[in-house]
């Protein structure tokens, strides 16, 4: 089996003039390696290379110089490809065939039975949501609709690795967050996904590594948590709780000489518009538009046993729609445990709380998350041990034995 | 081959979509029948029927031809302009699978079209007698002389070299060559003289006579006629333009051996209009047995003129080897051969140069091919001084030319001269199994390393 599914070798793209002169390096010596099972970030502002480096692992761009490996293989080697799917940075797809004659054309380029089609279009229609529409054209379709069939195109051959360039843009916000869904789902099922983007958002939510590229070269790269956590600062989140708390716990605070805030967090945007949209649907609103589902075509996780842990834990849609799902999942996944040795600490600050009056230092805008409850964060906890599990990774309560030790750390407060 | 036909399907039906396309085909089922309704040729049902299938043919091949040159270029480029190519070619295909499936669509929809007003102008041939007021005898006479395929033989050529060389040295002896042919090369004075010596073998001054003899003369049946075809020129144009003649046909070898022969001799004494078809109708039985037959002219006093037969077509023997229908099959066969050298011009062009200029190099070269006998002529006279580069650079190009006017099919279903198997397989064997097989080659090379993608930075 092949050590990586994505890996470069000092690839360099140079962009040279008619008369062969050197340009401009739109790569230079990117050396990348994407494990298997990883949902792997590529961002970058706009011309920093992402793009090229994607239509070099596909082969519809030669290397100046450098490999680029895809699943160990050529990405213009016909075995390799049908396992890859690739979502362009636009859905360029055939204005004249509607939907439906999309998906077929794209199924018999994998040599997919008649039947394999068949079954594979009404999944993916009905996945991303366009079954209404699957007789028009193509052409006709606004840009959200035409990524999401162009996403559906990526998926008919149920791909091992899947390379999406820009996904989400042009989609609407549930769109977006169904991508998102989408790719989490499809990387607990073991598919690679590389995800090109320079919407950050969307990268922070769903991958387990980043690179960013700046001038052609990785700027930084790592795991998102290792990259983005504040070690230097402690957030400390509950339930409403009294004035008189308050006060207690900012005296404790202003003992421990640290600057802090106090602040009621605010719900975001995307969540309250996904809230907003999900009742109207629930109303039943006609729409020519597409219309957002829950499902992931079948044939997606024939992998998994149906009924298993798994498949209730990622059919937890069934129950709640993901159009009104919790904003941040992976976020949730990590603060958990967290938020268990914070409860603890805060009964300990709580007992005791002398009143004071010192007032509160407030150096930055307050950054919000959404309030959950208990009751969730076990069920999340659950969840995240299965998936540990399956991905190998540390379980949370090994994270939490990490944190604990943490919290011993006299320099965290 | 599933994936290369998912990919010609594809393309057939973006053929089909385009407005162009659309245009031509709307366009040729308009003009079709306003062609049977209003052609009127010569005024005969034989030139009525002539001109509508030498007009009908030559409309759907052009038309064809243009749609050809338009979608396979088209297809290629706009699939790398709109970038729908990202999509297709990183799925499990090989980029030359991608080509011959665009290929193939453009090849289909050709044979699908080709079928479609081939079989418009078929039908309407065959049906127009009914609708048309003409006399039993003008029946009769399509039947024999449009409704079927005659093969054609033409006399040997003689051989003259000797006569040539002769004359050459006497010229160059007689310091005569500079006067007569200034400032021209051997060789093509040699090519003049030649055919100076040819013509007049094929001359016949007043009261003197030509005689053809033919070997392996075959009808398909001996109750069959056969046909002389001949086109008269002259020295000098008699007042009305009115040629006469004597003509003997037959094995001719016996009229010296007294009044009974073992076949017929046919004599036809005429008066025929200058440069232009004409055809003399002759029982089979006057071909013997072994394939042996003579066609003597004698050209009478009253003409005052001298009375030649032009090389290319002068004179033929022309005699039922097939039906018109089979006939009709094979003409489209070989416009169908010319759309697949086009459809494999268009592939190799649209595989390295944008839809405009590939359009136009499309264009040049089939342009250049409908007149190709004149364009190679053209260049070897101009060629002649500087006959090594020529021979090594131009030639080889001059070469790769389709020759479309060579095997032009209205040259064979108007005058119902026999398109033989033997000969569509050489078209096919030259046009599409060298020429375009060449063409095809360099367009998969070319497509299978060119980026297909831009840097955008």
């Amino acid at each position: 089996m092949e050590s990586y599914a994505v890996e470069t070798i000092g690839l360099t793209k140079v962009f040279s003039d008619w008369w062969g002169r050197t340009k401009v390096y739109a790569v230079d010596d990117l050396n990348l390696q994407i494990r298997h099972n990883e949902v792997f970030g590529l961002l970058g502002p706009n011309g920093s290379g992402k793009t090229t480096t994607l239509k070099m692992l596909l082969g519809l761009l030669h290397p100046t110089k450098g490999h680029a490996l895809l699943l160990g293989g050529d990405g213009t080697n016909p075995k390799i490809n049908a396992r890859i799917g690739f979502l362009p940075e636009e859905s360029y797809l055939y204005r004249f065939l509607n939907a439906r004659e999309t998906l077929d054309f794209y199924g018999r380029l994998f040599g997919l039975t008649r039947e394999v089609r068949q079954m594979r279009i009404e999944a993916l229609l009905e996945m991303v949501g366009l079954k209404a529409v699957a007789s028009r054209p193509v052409g006709t379709y606004s840009k959200g609709m035409a990524r999401r069939i162009g996403l559906a195109q990526a998926l008919i051959n149920d791909p091992d690795l899947l390379i999406l360039d820009e996904p989400t843009t042009g989609l609407d916000p549930i769109g977006t967050r169904q991508i998102k869904d989408l790719v989490l789902k499809l990387a607990e099922r073991g598919k690679t996904i590389l995800l090109c983007s320079h919407l950050l958002a969307d990268v922070e939510d769903v991958c387990h590594r980043i690179a960013i590229l700046y001038g052609g070269k990785v700027q930084a790269q790592g795991r998102v948590k290792d990259l983005l956590q504040q070690t230097d600062k402690r957030q400390i989140m509950t339930d409403a709780v009294s004035d008189d708390a308050v006060e207690r716990i900012k005296s404790i605070l202003r003992d421990e000489g640290v600057k802090f805030e106090v602040s009621s967090p605010m719900e975001r945007l995307e969540t309250f518009f996904i809230h907003t949209v999900a009742e109207a649907q629930q109303q039943a609103k006609p729409t020519s538009g597409a219309v957002s589902t829950t499902q992931i075509g079948d044939f997606l996780t024939a992998g998994a046993q149906k009924g298993s842990v798994l498949d209730k834990l990622v059919g937890a849609p069934d129950a709640e729609p993901a159009t009104a799902a919790p904003q941040t999942e992976n976020v949730a996944e990590t603060e958990v445990p967290k938020r268990g040795a914070d409860k603890n600490l805060l009964r300990e600050l709580t007992k005791s709380a002398p009143a004071s009056t010192e007032q509160t230092a407030r150096t930055e805008a307050p950054r919000t998350e959404p309030v959950e409850t208990k009751g969730q964060a076990d069920s999340r906890q659950v969840q995240k041990k299965v998936l540990d599990d399956l991905l190998e990774r540390p379980t949370t309560q090994e994270r939490d034995r990490q944190g604990e030790r943490k919290e011993g750390d006299p320099g965290h407060a | 081959m599933r994936r290369i036909w998912a990919v010609a399907r594809n393309t057939i039906r973006q053929a089909l979509r385009m407005k162009v396309a659309a245009a031509f085909i709307v366009l040729l089922l308009i003009l079709l029948p306003i062609l049977v309704l209003t052609i009127t040729g010569d005024g005969t049902l034989k030139g009525r029927l002539q001109t509508f299938v030498s007009y009908g043919i030559s409309l759907t091949s052009l038309l064809l031809s243009f749609l050809t040159i338009i979608v396979s270029i088209y297809t290629i480029t706009s699939d790398i302009e709109h970038r729908q190519i990202y999509t297709v070619i990183t799925k499990p295909n090989r980029r030359s699978h991608l080509n011959l499936g665009k290929l193939l669509g453009v090849v289909t929809l050709d044979v699908a079209l080709l079928t479609l007003f081939a079989g418009i102008i078929y039908g309407a041939a065959v049906l127009m007698p009914r609708f048309v007021k003409a006399s039993p005898q003008e029946l009769e006479e399509i039947d024999r002389q449009f409704y079927t395929a005659r093969t054609s033989l033409v006399p040997p050529e003689i051989d003259v070299r000797e006569e040539v060389e002769a004359l050459y040295q006497k010229l160059e002896k007689n310091d005569q060559l500079q006067q007569v042919y200034p400032n021209y090369p051997k060789p093509e004075i040699l090519k003049q003289l030649t055919n100076q010596k040819r013509l007049e073998k094929r001359a016949a001054p007043v009261g003197q006579r030509l005689l053809w003899e033919f070997k392996n003369v075959r009808p398909l049946d001996a109750n069959q006629s056969l046909f002389i075809r001949f086109k008269y020129d002259v020295s000098v144009t008699p007042p009305d333009e009115q040629v006469y003649g004597d003509w003997y046909i037959g094995d001719l070898r016996q009229l010296g051996t007294g009044p009974e022969t073992a076949t017929p001799v046919f004599r036809a004494t005429r008066k025929d209009a200058a440069r232009k078809f004409q055809e003399i109708e002759v029982p089979g039985s006057a071909v013997t047995a072994d394939g042996y037959l003579a066609v003597g002219f004698i050209n009478p006093p009253l003409n005052e003129t001298v009375v030649i037969f032009p090389l290319e077509d002068g004179l033929e023997v022309l005699y039922k080897a097939d039906t018109f229908t089979g006939n009709f099959i094979r003409a489209a066969i070989l416009i169908l051969l010319r759309l697949i050298f086009l459809a494999c011009l268009g592939s190799l062009a649209g595989s390295f140069l944008s839809f405009p200029v590939a359009i136009l190099f499309c264009l040049v070269i089939f342009l250049t091919g409908t007149v190709s006998g004149f364009v190679m002529e053209s260049f070897g006279l101009l060629s002649q001084n500087i006959g090594v580069i020529y021979t090594y650079t131009v030639k080889g190009l001059v070469q790769l030319l389709p020759q479309f006017d060579k095997h032009n099919p209205t040259t064979f279903l108007v005058p119902a001269r026999l398109i033989s198997w033997a000969y569509v397989g050489k078209v096919a064997l030259f046009m599409v199994g060298l020429r375009a097989f060449v063409l095809l080659v360099f367009a998969l090379i070319i497509f299978s390393f060119r980026e297909l993608a831009r840097v955008i930075v």
